[in-house]
C-alpha cells in the first residue's frame, strides 16, 4: 500500500468516522435521558441528506447552503420532538416496556419508504458550495473534512451542554437516577422530548453537512444506524468520547475493508468488529463494568 | 421482562371456551385447503407462502416470549436454509431432498451463531447484532456468487412437490400446512414441558434459573437451535414453492417481518403470529397489490398504529378486554395448613448420617467492590441439620456473604468448600446440582406459571429427577389454590411461595435472604415454624440472613454477627447474647 493510499483511506475513513460518530452521539443523547435507543437515526439523517436535495440549488452559494443547513437543522430538530412525543407516548401506559423499539423502528421504515416513493431507489446527489481539496495529491471532498470539524464540536458543546446548562445537567440527572430527578422536581418527560430534538439537530445538522458524500437513498439509513450503533459500543455506550473515538475506528475500518476487498464488504467488517467487541468487552473501551445485581 | 405467556393457565379463567390451539389448526388448514380445493391457483399459492411464514412467526414467538430472546434476524435463517437447499439442487446437481438436509443443517449452524453473542449479551445488543446479520446476509450472498448464484438468483423446480394432488393443491401445500400446524402444537405444549419451564425461569431471571441448577447459557443455545431448526424447515419448503432464489428475496425487512408480526399480533400470544402475518404481510402484499409501491409504508404505518393504539399486540388487547369483562379473582391465597399436612417427614436419612464436618464452610472471604470492603477476612461453618442465622446491621456483608457461598459472587480471596468441594470456581448452577438451594430478597415468583408449577421448578434443579415427594403429596390433596396464577397472591404468600420452591427440591443446604421481610406477625410465626419443621422433621440445613433477631434467637442453632465484612461474634445464641461486640450492634436482643 503506498502512502497516497493510505492518506486516502485515513482521510476518508475519519471523515465517514465523524458520521458514524455524530449518529452514535444522537444515540447517547437519548439514551441518557431516557434509555431508549432511537433506530431511527440512520433514516433522520438521510432524511436530512433529502431535505439538503430538495433545498440546494444546484449552484449552491456558500450563503445560501449555510441558511439551508439552519434550515433543515431546525426543521430536524422539530421532527425529533414529534418523534420523541410518538415513542414515549405507550410508555406511559403500557406493561410492553420495549414499544419504543417498535415506534422507532416503525419511524425508520416509514421515512424509508417516503424516501421511496419520493426518489425511487435511486440515490440523492446533492452539490458541494465548496470544492474538493488535495491533500497528498489525493482529491478529497471538503464535506469529509467538514464533518470531522462537525463531530468534534458537537462533542464539545455536548460536553459544555450536560455540564453547565439547566437543561443539559437536567439530562446528566436523570440519566443517573430517574426516581431522585423526579422527587427534585426534574419534568422528566420534557428532558426526554429536548433529548430527541437535539439528537434531531445534530443529525440535521451531519445530513446537511455531509450530503455530498452520504449515501442518501430509501434503505441506507439501516446501514448507517448499524454502523453509528457499532461506533458506540466499541467506544462504550453513553460515552461521547467514546463515540468520537469508537466512530473513527469503525470508519477507517470500513474504509479500509471497502478499499481491501470492495465494497460489499463494508457491512460484514463493521458487523464482525460489533460482534467481537461485544464478545470480548461488552463495555466497550471507555465504558465502566456495570455492577451485578443480585 | 414483559408479560410472558397467558395461555398456559386455567388461571386466567377460560378465556375462549375453545381452545386457541385448534382454532389456529382450523384457520391455518382451512386457509390453505379452501384455495386448494376450489382450484384457485393464485390464492392456494399466497397462502402456502403465508403459511410457511405463520410457522417461522411462531418460532420467533417462542424465542422471544418463552426464551426472552430478542432476535431481528430470523430471515436470514430462513434464507441461509433456502438458499443452501436452492443451491444444492440447480447449481451442484443434488437430489432436492439431500439438499434440503443440507439447507436445514446450514440454517441450524446459522442459529447456533446467534446463540454464540447471545451468551455474552443480551436485549437490543442482541437485537443489533442480529440485525446486522439481516442486513449483511444479502450482500453476501452477491459476494459469494459462485456458490450462491449471485445476484441472478438460482431457479428450482422440483416437479414431485408442486404437482397439484386435486384442484391446486399440491403436496407442498400439505407439508406448509403440516409446519405451521406442528409448530402451533410444540408452542402449545412448550411452557407445560420441563424445558419449557426452564427456558420461562431463565428468561425471567437469570439468577433464579442459576439457584435452581439450570445453566441459562446452555438454554439459550437450546432456545436458538429449536427457532432455528422450525425456521430453517420453512426455508427449504419456501424454496420449490417460489421457485427461485436471489438475493433481493431475502433484505432487512424480510427478518424485521417476523419481529414485527409477533408484535402486532401479541407477544407470547398463541395465535398472534397468524394475525400478525395476516397483518403485516398479507394485507400490504396480497389484498393491497396494487399498491405494491405503499408496501413498506403501510407495513410501517400499521406497526406503528398497533403499538401506540393497542400496545399488548392486537391478540393481547383483545385478550385482555375479553378478560376485563368477567368478574376477576381479585385475590388468591393458599393454605398454609395444607401444606404442613403434605409436608414429609424424613428426618432419618439426614440425621443418620451426622458427622462433624461442616456442610459449609468459608474461610477468609474477602470481596472489595471499587474501594469500599464488603466482606473482609469473614468465615462461618455450617453444621449439618442446623439453622445458622447470619444476623449483622446493614452493609455488614450478610449478603454478600450469601452470594459468596451460593457462588452469584467471585471472591477476591478466600475459599468456600460445600460438602466437602472446593467450589471456589464453580459457577452457581453447579453448586445448586451440588444441593444448595437459595431465595432472594425480593422474591422470584414467576407469573407465567401456575402456583404448582412455580413450586415444581424446585425439583428441576438439584439432581434432576430427584425431588422432596412434598409436591406429589400436595397434589394428592384436591387444592383448588395449586392451579391458580401466582400474581394475585399477597407479598407474605409470595415469599413463602419461593420457601416451598427450595423445599421441593430437596437440596439438603437451604440459603434464606431476608425470608421475614415485609411478612406480619402472624405470617412470621409460620415461617419460623416451617424452618423448624425443616430442620427436625426433614433434616435440612439452613442458613438464615436475616433482621428478625427475635426469629433468629428462637430458631437458629448457631449464630454468626457481622460488622463491617467482618465477623463480630460466633457461636450458640445463649453465648451470644451476652457478647459485648454484639451488645454494641444491637441494642435490646
Amino acid at each position: 500500500m503506498t502512502i497516497v493510499e493510505l492518506v486516502l483511506i485515513l482521510v476518508r475513513g475519519l471523515g465517514q468516522g465523524a458520521i458514524f460518530a455524530l449518529i452514535a452521539m444522537s444515540l447517547n443523547v437519548i439514551a441518557s435521558a431516557s434509555s431508549i435507543l432511537n433506530f431511527a437515526v440512520g433514516a433522520l439523517m438521510v432524511l436530512a441528506g433529502v431535505g439538503a436535495y430538495m433545498i440546494l440549488p444546484s449552484d449552491p452559494t456558500l450563503f445560501g447552503w449555510i441558511m439551508a443547513g439552519l434550515l433543515i437543522a431546525l426543521g430536524m430538530g422539530v421532527f425529533g420532538f414529534l418523534q420523541g412525543g410518538l415513542t414515549l407516548i405507550p410508555l406511559k401506559s403500557s406493561v410492553e416496556q420495549h414499544s419504543w423499539l417498535i415506534t422507532t423502528m416503525a419511524v425508520s421504515i416509514i421515512i424509508g419508504a417516503g424516501i421511496h416513493l419520493f426518489g425511487g431507489s435511486l440515490a440523492f446527489r446533492v452539490p458541494s458550495p465548496i470544492p474538493p481539496v488535495t491533500i497528498y495529491s489525493t482529491t478529497t471532498p471538503t464535506a469529509y473534512l467538514l464533518l470531522i470539524v462537525l463531530a468534534v464540536a458537537v462533542y464539545l458543546c455536548l460536553k459544555w451542554f450536560h455540564s453547565r446548562t439547566y437543561i443539559g445537567l437536567a439530562m446528566s440527572a436523570v440519566a443517573q437516577d430517574l426516581d431522585a430527578s423526579k422527587a427534585a422536581g426534574i419534568n422528566v418527560r420534557r428532558v426526554q422530548l429536548a433529548s430527541f430534538s437535539l439528537a434531531g439537530v445534530v443529525l440535521g445538522l451531519t445530513g446537511h453537512i455531509g450530503a455530498p458524500v452520504i449515501n442518501i437513498s430509501a434503505d441506507t439509513g439501516i446501514g448507517y444506524l448499524l454502523s453509528g450503533f457499532t461506533a458506540a459500543v466499541v467506544g462504550g455506550m453513553g460515552n461521547n468520547l467514546g463515540a468520537l473515538v469508537g466512530g473513527a475506528m469503525v470508519g477507517v475500518l470500513s474504509m479500509f475493508a471497502a478499499y481491501q476487498f470492495g465494497g460489499i464488504y463494508q457491512d460484514s467488517v463493521t458487523m464482525g468488529l460489533l460482534i467481537l467487541v461485544l464478545m470480548i468487552r461488552p463495555e466497550g473501551i471507555f465504558g465502566l463494568a456495570a455492577a451485578r445485581k443480585v | 421482562m414483559t408479560e410472558l405467556t397467558s395461555h398456559d393457565t386455567a388461571a386466567r379463567g377460560s378465556f375462549p371456551n375453545v381452545s386457541p390451539l385448534w382454532v389456529g389448526i382450523a384457520v391455518v388448514a382451512a386457509s390453505v385447503l379452501i384455495p386448494g380445493f376450489s382450484g384457485n391457483q393464485y390464492w392456494s399459492y399466497s397462502f402456502t407462502l403465508v403459511a410457511l411464514y405463520t410457522a417461522v412467526a411462531v418460532f420467533q414467538n417462542i424465542l422471544m416470549s418463552e426464551a426472552g430472546q430478542f432476535s431481528l434476524g430470523q430471515g436470514v435463517i430462513f434464507g441461509v436454509g433456502a438458499v443452501t437447499a436452492a443451491s444444492l439442487t440447480t447449481l451442484f446437481g443434488y437430489p432436492y431432498w439431500l439438499s434440503a438436509i443440507g439447507g436445514f443443517v446450514a440454517g441450524l449452524l446459522m442459529g447456533a451463531l446467534y446463540a454464540g453473542p447471545a451468551l455474552r449479551v443480551q436485549g437490543y445488543y442482541l437485537g443489533f447484532v442480529t440485525l446486522s446479520a439481516a442486513l449483511v446476509f444479502p450482500q453476501l450472498v452477491i459476494a459469494f456468487d459462485s456458490v450462491t448464484g449471485g445476484v441472478n438468483g438460482v431457479p428450482v423446480y422440483v416437479g414431485a412437490l408442486v404437482t397439484p394432488i386435486v384442484g391446486t393443491l399440491t403436496p407442498l401445500s400439505l407439508l406448509a400446512i403440516a409446519l405451521a400446524v406442528g409448530a402451533l402444537s410444540l408452542h402449545y405444549v412448550f411452557p407445560k414441558t420441563r424445558l419449557g419451564r426452564k427456558m420461562i425461569v431463565s428468561s425471567v431471571s437469570t439468577e433464579s434459573a442459576q439457584s435452581l441448577g439450570t445453566n441459562p447459557g446452555v438454554i439459550r443455545f437450546i432456545a436458538f437451535l429449536i427457532a432455528a431448526a422450525g425456521t430453517a424447515l420453512a426455508g427449504i419448503l419456501y424454496v420449490p414453492l417460489i421457485g427461485f432464489v436471489g438475493p433481493t428475496n431475502f433484505r432487512v425487512d424480510f427478518s424485521v417481518l417476523f419481529f414485527l408480526a409477533v408484535i402486532v399480533g401479541g407477544q407470547g400470544k398463541l395465535l398472534a403470529p397468524i394475525l400478525g402475518i395476516w397483518i403485516v404481510y398479507l394485507v400490504p402484499n396480497v389484498l393491497l397489490a396494487d399498491f405494491s409501491h405503499l408496501r413498506l409504508m403501510i407495513y410501517g404505518l400499521v406497526a406503528l398504529f398497533v403499538m401506540l393504539v393497542f400496545p399488548d399486540g392486537l391478540v393481547g388487547s383483545i385478550e385482555k378486554w375479553w378478560t376485563a369483562r368477567r368478574p376477576a379473582d381479585t385475590r388468591t391465597s393458599f393454605s398454609l395448613q395444607d401444606v404442613f399436612d403434605a409436608l414429609p417427614e424424613t428426618a432419618g436419612e439426614g440425621a443418620a448420617s451426622q458427622d462433624d464436618r461442616p456442610l459449609v464452610s468459608v474461610r477468609g472471604a474477602t470481596k472489595y467492590f471499587g474501594n469500599a470492603v464488603a466482606l473482609d477476612g469473614a468465615g462461618l461453618d455450617i453444621r449439618q441439620g442446623t439453622i445458622h442465622g447470619l444476623v449483622g446491621p446493614n452493609g455488614s456483608g450478610k449478603t454478600t456473604m450469601l452470594n459468596a457461598v451460593s457462588g452469584f459472587l467471585k471472591l477476591d480471596s478466600g475459599a468456600v468448600r460445600l460438602f466437602d468441594h472446593d467450589v471456589v470456581a464453580m459457577p452457581a448452577w453447579k453448586r445448586a446440582r451440588l444441593g444448595l438451594a437459595r431465595t432472594f430478597q425480593t422474591p422470584r415468583i414467576f407469573e407465567a406459571l401456575s402456583i404448582r408449577d412455580n413450586i415444581r421448578i424446585g425439583a428441576e434443579g438439584h439432581g434432576g429427577a430427584q425431588n422432596s415427594g412434598f409436591m406429589e403429596a400436595l397434589a394428592t390433596r384436591d387444592l383448588p389454590w395449586l392451579d391458580r396464577n401466582p400474581s394475585l397472591l399477597p407479598h407474605g404468600q409470595r415469599r413463602l411461595l419461593e420457601i416451598l420452591r427450595v423445599l421441593e427440591s430437596d437440596a439438603p443446604v437451604i440459603l434464606l435472604d431476608e425470608p421475614a421481610g415485609g411478612l406480619s406477625a402472624e405470617e412470621r410465626k409460620d415461617l419460623a415454624r416451617l424452618l423448624v419443621h425443616f430442620r427436625d422433621k426433614i433434616g435440612k440445613t439452613i442458613l438464615l440472613v436475616e433482621h428478625d433477631l427475635s426469629m433468629v434467637w428462637q430458631v437458629a442453632d448457631d449464630i454468626t454477627v457481622m460488622e463491617l465484612g467482618t465477623v463480630a461474634a460466633q457461636g450458640a445464641p445463649d453465648e451470644i447474647r451476652n457478647d459485648a461486640n454484639v451488645k454494641k450492634l444491637f441494642t435490646g436482643v
